[in-house]
């Protein structure tokens, strides 16, 4: 949550946000969901109930911002704050200035499907992409792209996230590893997690040298060192771990994949216990925590919709969306 | 259609049969098109293609119009099929709309979701629709255009990547390559572009991938049916060949098969696909002769390789775009052809079979191992491995089937050496799906188990010998006999003839009872030694070697396309077509065509 709040406040700072500042304290808390494809469609065609949706707090239905350039895809969805959207799909990574009124998108034809994106908060037009074909960046809001690939041994790079307070510390998740950038993607290292298939990279809300990953099949792994050594976590130790998630503090970290349930953390990712079971579907993509109110909690599911908890995850209620695959639930103040 | 609508049918059918039966060929290209189009323009589905069949033929207008209106206004569709063939009935039938109309049309590429798509022909159809969409509306600003960027973003996007697809298929090869079945997808975008680019380089870069695609398609062509190895294949088309899309093309361009393809009897199928080649039959593009000549001249039997490439391996992978290789060979009679085999592409891998002229459907023999997986899957796709298995199947029905009839397998490699095949399978324990189908069509003329281990198949004039190297089952289904092996290290010996060659199907079988493969201790060494009915000797070694009478075969001799009709040295980007005396030489790096004479 610091991290969207330094990037709100560096965002409307710039000069280029100025009008859409007026209009901050008339937001109202939201729900996104990014809705990859709905299971009950079985055509490319069939683009009725995809896309991203938003539902305000304290509403019960979900708006469709999808229309004209949100596409399905195949990839995941960021976002950079409530003015700033991003998001990643098949047509390339989509930025909206206006809520999700329109939309524009960036990226041309060389970077493909857009998996993940990062932003600098400290300089609104460095943008970082993760994609099947590699890392890009941006340094002019989006407008140009270079391939930024040096001490990699795959292309396929699934997420990409900066470094809290670094700016030019980048981690990325690799087909074969999690790498490192210490220049702004310039150059990577590759880390020793010690297991192969690193599908989620998170840095812990309040400690800045914590980085956690969800894997394949070896559940949560962890390194107090910037990703220097690694620790399996106890608990989902052969499950694939496809999110992570935390309370605004750290206090609660939560992690979630394929046929896993939610678990939780409370030793910043050392152990963890199952808090919902989930048995009705076989994935959950995406859980995050209401930055407002750490019991309420939502996940996103591979073809049932959305999940929603308001009791810290004991109870779970269906949240709308049926059928589709959520790849990505993100809450907004 | 009316009360006299099924007679005046089958009436132009039979005039347009009398006609080509005694007119050349070439003099009944354009009545080809002509019926296409008014048949077209009978059928009442909400297609672009049938809708511009009604406008250019004046049939059926109103319905037309609301059909058009109805595409416009429908916000549950859009994508990549929807942008092209909007913008090319548009551009084909503008003259027709009313200013209303028109308006709906261009509001279309603001308002709908013009998904681009994650495959090759996906990004064929949106980077042409995009293309000529935005020539056709230039100079408007981002608001106006589904992806907030402008006409000029646009098109110098679609014209990039129009080039960069145009370059690496005329010099690395296509990704969803040879495709009986998608054929369509590329076929119907290419001539749109040819017909509509105003940009006299782009427009010749149209035809000259029209010629490509067709001259490719031309040399694995036997009466309608697409031969060879297909990189992606329906089941429908791969045990009916006559049923594909492809036969749409060939009828319309090369005069095979001998009958409309809509036309349904009890030994012809109908027609799978819709009406794209609508557009080709409104074209202004037309086949070059030399194209028609190559299709359709099977006096002397041939072979034909080529070099194509892998679609996108992003994982799991150590090259990019890997090669792949094709070994054809073609006779008057039947085309036996093979791709070396592995994951060459997934979900719908066809890689080899015989497939013979006949006047029967299901006019194909070849073998298989259902193979798939997550992870061949996560190779292409950047979905999580564990289900995207189910996500497949969802879209494609069959991916995890047992009894499925298409599938890209690592555990299945070939060596083909002209009318002679041997195709090996080296399955690990714990598999899915650990066995072997074959398809073997019930409407043989005959067909023999013989005691020696040969199965003969006779097919009118074409013969078919195949010997398993472990046991089978045999299972009787609807129109075919499955083998089914479940042996993991296994193999087949496969030998093509025909009356012309060998000439008694008795005296074929003669041949074939006198020779027996080597296999000894094939669990352990994966080694087949064959000497073919002509005294070749091949050796091959799953995983290892193939020699062919002592010598290593090499796929750099295949090229990127090596026989007698087609030459392409790989990387070139020169593809010269020969027939006779006939040359004609297509040079895409210099964007020319010459012609000799």
């Amino acid at each position: 949550m610091l991290l969207l709040l330094l990037i709100l406040f560096q965002v409307i700072e710039s000069p280029q946000y100025k009008r859409v500042e007026a209009s901050v304290t008339q937001l109202r808390p939201a729900l996104y969901a990014a809705v990859y494809i709905n299971k009950g469609s079985t055509s490319v065609g069939s683009l009725s109930s995809i896309g991203l949706f938003r539902r305000y707090e304290g509403d019960t239905a979900w708006v469709n911002l999808r229309p004209n350039t949100i596409t399905p895809g195949m990839g995941f969805t960021s976002f950079g704050d409530r003015h700033q959207l991003y998001l990643a799909g098949g047509n390339g990574l989509h930025r909206s200035t206006d809520e999700g009124r329109t939309w524009r998108v960036l990226t041309g034809w060389r970077t493909k499907e857009v998996l993940s994106v990062a932003l600098d908060p400290a300089d609104s037009l460095r943008l970082y992409i993760s994609t099947p074909f590699g890392v890009y960046r941006s340094t002019d809001g989006g407008s140009t792209w270079i391939e930024k690939m040096r001490g990699f041994k795959t292309w396929f790079v699934r997420r990409v996230i900066l470094h809290r307070v670094n700016r030019n510390m980048l981690y990325a998740t690799g087909e074969d590893a999690l790498y490192r950038s210490m220049d702004g993607a310039e150059t990577w290292k590759q880390l020793s997690v010690g297991v192969p298939g690193i599908k989620w990279v998170m840095q812990h809300p309040a400690d800045s040298n914590l980085l956690l990953v969800g894997t394949e099949d070896h559940g949560v792994r962890y390194s107090t060192d910037r990703g220097e050594t690694w620790k399996q976590a106890a608990g989902l130790d052969t499950s694939a771990v496809y999110t992570l998630a935390s309370t605004r503090d750290g206090s609660a970290l939560y992690a979630a994949g394929f046929q896993t349930g939610v678990w939780r953390s409370m030793d910043k990712g050392a152990t963890w216990s199952q808090v919902w079971k989930a048995p009705d579907f076989d994935a959950i993509y995406s859980v995050c925590v209401n930055p407002r109110n750490p019991d309420h909690l939502m996940a996103g599911t591979n073809g049932s919709g959305v999940f929603e908890s308001f009791d810290n995850g004991r109870s779970w209620h269906d949240a709308g969306l049926p059928t589709a695959i959520v790849r990505q639930v993100v809450m907004y103040p | 259609m009316g009360a006299f609508g099924p007679m005046k049918t089958t009436f132009n059918i039979l005039l347009l049969v009398m006609v080509m039966a005694v007119a050349p060929a070439q003099s009944v290209f354009e009545q080809r098109h002509a019926e296409v189009v008014r048949v077209a323009s009978d059928e009442r589905d909400r297609s672009f293609s049938t809708i511009t069949a009604k406008l250019k033929t004046g049939n059926d207008v109103p319905y037309a119009l609301a059909m058009l209106d109805s595409l416009t206004k429908d916000e549950a569709i859009g994508g990549m099929f929807y942008s092209y063939s909007l913008i090319g009935c548009y551009l084909h039938t503008q003259d027709l709309l009313p200013d209303s109309l028109k308006r709906k049309v261009r509001e279309a590429y603001r308002t709908r979701t013009m998904y681009r798509g994650d495959t090759e022909n996906h990004w064929v159809m949106y980077y042409t629709g995009l293309y000529l969409a935005a020539q056709t509306w230039p100079d408007e600003e981002g608001s106006r255009w589904f992806n907030g960027r402008s006409s000029s973003e646009n098109f110098q996007e679609a014209r990039d990547w129009l080039d960069h697809w145009i370059g690496i298929s005329s010099t690395k090869g296509q990704g969803e390559f040879d495709s009986p079945t998608y054929i369509t997808t590329f076929m119907t975008p290419m001539v749109v572009l040819y017909d509509f680019a105003l940009d006299p380089v782009m427009k010749k870069k149209a035809q000259m991938m029209l010629d490509l695609l067709f001259v490719d398609f031309a040399a694995e062509h036997l009466q309608g049916n697409y031969g060879g190895g297909h990189s992606r294949d329906y089941p429908e088309d791969i045990i009916n060949p006559l049923a594909a899309p492809s036969t749409f093309w060939a009828w319309l361009y090369f005069g095979e098969p001998g009958f409309p393809p809509w036309v349904e009897t009890r030994y012809r199928p109908r027609h799978r696909s819709g009406w794209e080649p609508v557009f080709g039959a409104v074209s202004s593009y037309r086949l070059p002769d030399i194209i028609y000549r190559i299709a359709t001249d099977r006096t002397t039997p041939y072979v034909h390789t080529e070099t194509k490439r892998v679609r996108n391996v992003i994982r799991f992978g150590k090259e990019l775009n890997p090669p792949a290789f094709k070994y054809t060979y073609v006779t008057k009679n039947y085309i036996l052809g093979s791709l070396h085999g592995g994951i060459l592409q997934p979900i719908q891998q066809h890689t080899w079979d015989v497939t013979y002229a006949s006047d029967k459907p299901n006019n194909t023999i070849f073998t298989l191992h259902p193979f798939y997986s997550g992870k061949e899957l996560a190779m292409f796709f950047p979905e999580e491995e564990k289900f995207l298995s189910d996500e497949v199947d969802r879209y494609h029905k069959v991916y995890t089937n047992p009894n499925k009839w298409n599938s890209s397998s690592p555990y299945e490699q070939t060596f083909q050496h002209k009318n002679a095949l041997i195709v090996l399978y080296h399955i690990e324990q714990g598999v899915k799906q650990p066995h072997i189908n074959g398809f073997f069509p019930k409407n043989l003329d005959e067909f023999v188990r013989n005691a020696s281990g040969w199965i003969f198949c006779r097919a009118g004039g074409t013969y078919v010998a195949i010997y398993p190297l472990k046991p089978y089952q045999w299972m009787e289904e609807e129109v075919n006999w499955r083998l089914r092996s479940h042996e993991l290290n296994n193999g087949f010996v496969v030998e093509v003839g025909s009356l012309d060659e060998d000439g008694s199907f008795e005296a074929f079988q003669n041949q074939l009872l006198q020779r027996k493969p080597n296999y000894e201790n094939f669990n352990s060494k994966l080694t087949v030694e064959y000497t073919t009915r002509h005294g070749d000797r091949m050796k091959f070694t799953f995983g290892g070697e193939r020699v062919l009478n002592g010598r290593h075969h090499s796929f750099k001799e295949y090229g990127f396309f090596n026989g007698p009709f087609v030459q392409s040295k790989l990387g070139s980007g020169v593809i010269r077509m020969k027939y006779k005396s006939q040359t004609r030489t297509l040079d895409f790096k210099n964007v020319s065509i010459v012609d000799t004479p």
